[in-house]
This record gives structure tokens, sequence and C-alpha cells, in this order.
């Protein structure tokens, strides 16, 4: 009895409702996008209308603290910019969790939990600081890392315990109640750990690859260093710190680029670590898909085929995780000078968010206890109930402690 | 809106007394029936987030009918899909856990989270979560209504043979070989959490302890597992644990089955250590190579080695099962759970392949009594799962150390 991890991934949420083509994706973030302008123009008109009255009234009041200009037509972010603020915050999550000595698992989740939902949320109704900060902390929960909530509020200068909590119910919403989340770093040590054994002659070799472990080593010894380079001829040693030097670039990846790009909706998380690992070392990561298939195959056979698609999904997903190549290309001024203007370009970002923010949803910490007081006005109605309740449960612990207690229970009363 | 509910079950209507079983351990007030049709999230503009609107359909499909039960941790009703009464289902309405300060309480992420990755014939299915509007989260669950393995096994008017029981085994040690494919440990594997569908079907429930295996060298807690039930390392404090606990869990209820009254009966923590040695043996670095650096490891008095029981001992308690049945069991009974039988050696097992050939599920004997007894079990049950199941027994005791120096 044994499930293939493919037939495990299928059945994950992750690939039930939080796996996109690119199209659907896009149009799914353009929908939230137009949905969000609506109403934060709607908010505004109707805000302006009660103010031109209450101007009427009281011929005052000029300048407010209000960030948003009410006479004229708030300019809302674009798809394009929301996502650029998604991912700055993404960014900063990611060095929260950094600071706070986070496990990459419980960052990584956290940053996915931000990543998820703004798809269906946009920045304008959200205000995207509270989000990452409430998203990390549930992280934390989900992913059983023991964390006080005051302490982690403590430790982020301006937020109480409050404020963490307050989104919390509109995450849990916005994730569809699916709070699983598959990441690849498992899979990149588990593939370390087989390459390993390939260096050291003692890999499980596929019973159809029709190699043996010691061939399989001697290839690995020869690897060139670059694609299509000349064969080179390496100590055991020197292939081990070859292939824990990729491990550890492979890594690095998987906490940056990997969480904050679209990989986790576009691949699975094999295609991920082998992206990650490509992008590390291509030859190391291209050998090590050979010996998941027959030495000789006819690319014209389903098998052949199969490999050609592998080998094409995880490149386009290196692209995925690749810096821009561009930048690259640049010298280390030229790149500091794009970067900066990066950061300038987000800030701009920034600045216009604060200025079509949902007027509506500014105050999470108020919207939340709004809705807990409208739950507990329905609540109060039933205090009778409650009460009989309660003296129900007392009854009932008191007969639970009678159980294994000297007494004998005073059964079928609760009958 | 996990699984289509298409496939959902068609038991009588009342026969809800399983459900009622899963009303356990959360906490109070809020009782409000929510009709779905009233629930709409007030909003100013009329506008509502995609995640709003997704979560009303999940909403609207859902009748929610009358009350089955009432634990601390929950209110479950009965309820059916809306343009479907005879689809029944059950709805776990978790209440907001007061002594949990941090927000939504983890036991409730816990179930979900695991629920809703896990889709097997022999674990409970979580068909959709929403929300209401006083924000508590309401679960959609399978409607179980023939009620659960302890209750079988306790009921003498019930009888039944070495076939049945085979039948019972195997749909758990599916389960349990599903869970752990999956890589989630399920902590909390006991008789009353094995309930019974319609069709006889025996269905791992109550994932609120459950948990993804930890990676290497991160601790996980120790704290789980009803005591009776609870393997020789987690009581020695051990942090580091794989699928082997759940696998003694399972034992234990193996066990039960065949004895008809609980089989390692404790009254603490120290005395479940003994229970278990006087069955099993003395842990000893013998036996379990490791044993003694575990932060809780009692190590026995000198001379006072306790040996394990002599076959003859399994073969007056456990004959039902035949020797191959023994021989399986014991595989399971490994004190040392590096040597104990994973999930998977247990459905290798040759136990399998021996007569008697399990009983076919429909052919399985139930509890007895109409529904009238049913009503009645009901009422009776509220009470029986505060004592057994409340938060108290699920939140295990440490080990009193007091106790150990005397």
């Amino acid at each position: 009895m044994r499930l293939t991890e493919d037939e495990i991934y299928r059945s994950s949420t992750q690939f039930r409702l939080w796996s996109f083509t690119p199209g659907p994706l896009a149009s799914l973030r353009a929908t939230t996008n137009s949905t969000a302008t609506q109403r934060v123009k709607a908010a505004v008109k109707r805000l302006r209308e009660s103010r031109t009255q209450s101007e009427t009234n009281s011929e005052a009041e000029n300048g407010t603290s209000t960030p948003v200009n009410f006479n004229r037509e708030p300019d809302c972010l674009t798809t394009e910019e929301e996502m650029k603020v998604v991912e700055a915050f993404c960014e900063r999550a990611i060095k929260l969790g950094e600071f706070l000595k986070f496990p990459s698992n419980v960052t990584a989740t956290g940053v996915q939990y931000i990543r998820r939902f703004y798809l269906f949320n946009s920045p304008m109704t959200y205000e995207p600081k509270s989000i990452m900060i409430s998203a990390l902390f549930l992280a934390n929960k989900i992913e059983d890392n023991k964390m006080e909530c005051s302490d982690y509020a403590n430790s982020i200068p301006g937020t109480t315990k409050e404020q963490v909590l307050a989104p919390e119910f509109l995450i849990t919403q916005a994730l569809r109640f699916t709070f699983d989340i598959r990441h690849p770093f498992r899979g990149l040590q588990g593939g370390h750990m087989e390459m390993l054994a390939i260096a050291q002659g003692k890999a499980a070799v596929l019973p159809y690859v029709e190699r043996t472990a010691g061939e399989l080593q001697q290839e690995m010894l020869k690897l060139p260093i670059l694609p299509g380079g000349v064969a080179t001829k390496m100590s055991q040693h020197q292939v081990e710190n070859r292939l824990l030097a990729a491990t550890d670039k492979a890594k690095h990846t998987l906490r940056s680029s990997a969480i904050q790009s679209d990989a986790y909706f576009l691949y699975t998380p094999s295609q991920i670590w082998l992206a990650a690992y490509l992008l590390a070392d291509e030859v190391l990561a291209l050998f090590y898909l050979s010996t998941k298939f027959p030495s000789t195959i006819d690319a014209e056979t389903p098998t052949g085929i199969a490999k050609l698609k592998v080998v094409a999904t995880v490149r386009a997903c290196a692209s995925v995780l690749a810096p821009d190549p561009a930048l690259q290309k640049l010298s280390n001024a030229e790149r500091d000078a794009m970067v900066k203007q990066e950061v300038n370009a987000v800030k701009a970002i920034l600045v216009k968010l604060r200025h079509c923010q949902d007027p509506d949803k500014m105050d999470l910490v108020k919207l939340n206890k709004a809705q807990k007081r409208d739950a507990g006005a329905e609540g109060k109605l039933e205090e009778s109930v409650a009460k009989r309740r309660k003296l129900e449960r007392e009854k009932n612990e008191k007969e639970a402690d009678e159980f294994w207690g000297p007494e004998l229970p005073k059964n079928g009363k609760k009958a | 809106m996990a699984l289509s509910p298409l496939d959902s079950p068609k038991p009588v209507p009342v026969a809800a007394k399983t459900l009622p079983a899963k009303a356990k351990a959360l906490t109070i007030l809020n009782a409000s029936t929510s009709s779905p049709s009233t629930a709409s999230t007030p909003s100013s503009d009329g506008a509502q987030d995609l995640s709003e609107k997704l979560n009303e359909q999940v909403r609207r499909k859902y009748v929610t009918g009358s009350k089955l039960g009432e634990g601390t941790y929950a209110i479950v009703y009965s309820g059916h899909i809306r343009n479907d009464p005879t689809s029944l289902v059950a709805i776990k309405k978790l209440k907001v856990n007061k002594d949990y300060p941090d927000g939504l309480a983890p036991d409730a992420f816990r179930e979900v989270r695991a629920l809703q990755e896990l889709s097997h014939p022999n674990i409970i299915k979580l068909y959709a979560v929403f929300s209401t509007r006083d924000q508590n989260l309401n679960i959609v669950l399978e409607h179980l209504p023939r009620g659960d393995l302890e209750s079988l096994m306790q009921d003498k008017k019930v009888s039944y043979g070495p076939a049945d029981v085979k039948a019972w085994t195997n749909m758990l040690a599916k389960a349990v070989w599903f869970c752990h494919e999956n890589s989630i440990l399920h902590r909390d594997i006991k008789g009353n959490n094995l309930l019974i569908a319609a069709d006889g079907e025996v269905k791992l429930a109550d994932f609120g302890l459950a948990r993804t295996f930890s990676d290497p060298y991160r601790p996980m807690t120790y704290n789980v597992i009803t005591r009776f039930y609870r393997p020789p390392e987690l009581l020695y404090g051990a942090r580091h644990y794989g699928g082997a606990v759940d696998v003694w869990s399972m034992a234990c209820v193996v066990a039960e089955l065949i004895l008809r009254h609980f089989f390692l009966p404790s009254n603490t923590d120290i005395e479940q250590i003994d229970a278990i040695t006087d069955v099993f043996g003395s842990c000893t670095e013998d036996v379990w190579p490791g044993v003694s650096r575990l932060d809780h490891y009692i190590p026995p008095a000198k001379g006072n080695i306790k040996r394990p029981k002599p076959m003859i001992y399994w073969k007056q308690q456990f004959g039902m099962l035949g020797d191959e049945g023994i021989e399986f069991l014991k595989t399971m009974f490994v004190l040392d759970p590096r040597k104990r039988a994973t999930a998977r050696q247990v459905l290798n097992h040759p136990y399998w392949k021996s007569n008697p050939k399990p009983t076919p599920k429909e052919l399985l004997p139930r509890a007895g009594g109409g529904v009238e007894k049913m009503a009645e079990d009901l009422k009776r049950r509220g009470g029986e799962i505060e004592e057994k199941d409340g938060r108290a027994d699920k939140v295990a005791r440490k080990l009193n150390f007091a106790d150990l120096k005397r």
C-alpha cells in the first residue's frame, strides 16, 4: 500500500483551490482590483455627500486629518501597483520572520497567506501592514510554533495584541478555510540526500534506469561545472562540497524568491525545488532528473515526451524564480541605482495607496469589535439559555470529577 | 467548498447518535442557531469582498437543523443540503474558546487543516467550512448516525466475532495508514473517535490534536493522546516521534474490541506506565535502546524488572484473534517505537489474508435500540462526553514529580 506523491498532492487544497494557470490568476486579480476600486469610489462619494451636507450645516471644517481627498475622484491603484505593494509587504514579512527567528516554514506559510489573501482582497480595502502582521501570527499557530500573541505584538513596535488578532477572521475567510501549505523545503532536503547517496555510490537506483549505483557515482564525479562544459574529474569529497553549495544556494532561493513570486500558485513543490536547484547548479539538477528516467530513451516515446515536459516545466518555473536577467548584466552601481529606483517607486505607490484606502475598512480593530458587538447583542437575547447551559456544564463537570473518584456516580440523573 | 456532497450518505434522519460525540471539547456561549437565509453580513454599501461572496455561497448551500448535542468546544446540529433534504450532514459550530486568548483556537485550525486535506472512505469527510455573522466557524461534516466503536464494544447486547473485529480493525488501519501517507499524525485515536456510518463503515474523526509530521530536530509536545491509548514514549516525554504513536493507540482499540473493556486503564500517567509494563515488561535499555535518555524516564527498581506476559496470557485474553491475529497485535504493541510496526506494515500483515475473512460492512453488527433508545443515548452522551473527552482530559496531565520521589 503506497500512494504516489502525485496522488497525495492532487488531493491537497493547494492543488485543488490554490493552483492556477497564468490567465485565470491574472483575471482573478483584475476582478479583485475592479471590485475594490468601485467600492472605494462609492465609499468616498458617500462620505463626500455627507460631508457637503454637514458643511452646509456648519460652514466650518476645512482642513481635516482624513487622508482621503473628498473633492475629487480617488486615484485608485492598478492591478500592477497592488502586486507591487503585496510584494513589498511579503518582503517585510520575511524580514520580520528573520528578525523574530521563525523557522523558515512558518515565515513561508505566512507569506503565502498574505499572497493568497490578496488574490481575493485588494490592499486598497485592507491595509497590508495589519494583514501582514496578523497573517504571520496565524502561520505560527498553524505550523505549531509556540508564540504568545502578546510577546509577538510586543516585539513589533507600535502594534498591540488587538491589532494582531483583529484581522485573523478576515484572513481565515479569505483563505477559504484552507490552511495547509505544501512547501518545497523538505523535497529539497530529500533530493540533497539522494544526490549525496549517488556521490557515495550508495544510491537506490530505480529498476528501469539500467545503471548501477557505481556507474551513477562515476558519472557524477565527471560532471562538468557549467552546462556544455568539459568533463571534470572530481573526488567524492569535492562533489559532496559541490552538492552542499548547490543545496545552500537553492535553499536561499526557496526562502526568498520562491515565496515572493507566483511560484506556489503556478507550480508544484517538487517543480519549485528542482527549479531552485537548477538555478543553483544546472548540471547537477539535470543529472538528478536523468537518474529518474531510463538512460536511453527515444524522444518520441511517451517516456521521452514526459522527460522533455518535466525539464521544460522546471525551466519555466526557474524563470519565475530567477532574478531579472537584465539586472544581472548591470554593474554594481547601476544595480544599486535600479534597486533604489524600485524602492522609491514602491514608496510612491504606498503614498498613493494612502489616498485611496477604503474609508470603511480603515480601522480593522473597530470593525472587528463592531462585528462581535452585533453577535453579542444576539447572544444577550439568550441569556437565560446561556445560564441554563452554564448550570448544565457545571453539573457535567461535577459528574465527570466523580467518575473515577471514590464516590459512586449519581448515574441516571442526566438521562 | 471542499468536496462535492453528492456522495453524501442518506441515513435515517433521527438516528443522529454519533455526532453528539463530536459535540465534545470546546467552549461556551453563543448558541444562536443561525438561519442561513438571514446570515448575510451587512455591508454598508452592499458590495462584498470576493471571499465574503464565496463564504455566502457555501453557507447558503446548507440548512442548519436541530441541535444534536453540545460540548465545551462545539455545538453540533443536524443539517442538510438546501435543495436535497435527504442528504444529511452534521454541522459543527465551534464556540469561542474563552481559555484561549490569542484569537481562534488552535485545535479548530488543526481539525480544519487536517480534514481539508484528507479524503478517504475511513476518515470523516469535511464537506465545507463557512462562517456565520458572529465569526464562528461552522464545519460541515459527514453524518455518521451509528454510534462509535467504544459504545459498541461496551454494549453487552451486541455480540460480534473475529470476522467483525477484523473488518473494523481493517477500516481503522486504512484510516491511520492514509493519515500517515499524507504526513499527518492523528494523536488521539480511541474508540469514541471512531464513528460508524449508516452503511457500517468506520470513520476516524476528531482531528483536534492532529498535526503534520515535524521536520527532523523540531520538537513536538508529548502531551497528546488520551491516556489509556498513550504509547510509552509519550509517557516518558519524547519530543520527537512519528506514526508509531498512532499505531500504539490503534492496537489499544483492537485489544479493547476483543476484551470488551478498556485494555490499559489507569488514573494517572504513572499508573499508565505501570499498566503498560505489567503486560509488556519493563522498559529497559535492553528492549528499547535509548529509552533511558527520554526526559521523564524512570528506571525500574533493581530486582524489580518486570517480564512481559507469556504467550499463554495472550492466548487466554486474545484467543479470538487466532495465532496470526495475536502475532499481528503484538507487532503493534512493541515498546520501542522504532521496532513497532508502521501503518504500512500493519496493512501488509498476513493476518488480513488468513481466515476468517473480514465481515462485509453491511453485515457488521450494530448497536441495538430503536430511535427512542438512540435519542436517550444522545441526551446521556452529553454528560459522558464531558467526562471522558472534555478539554481537561485532552490536555493531558504532566508527570507528577512529587510522586516520583516517593
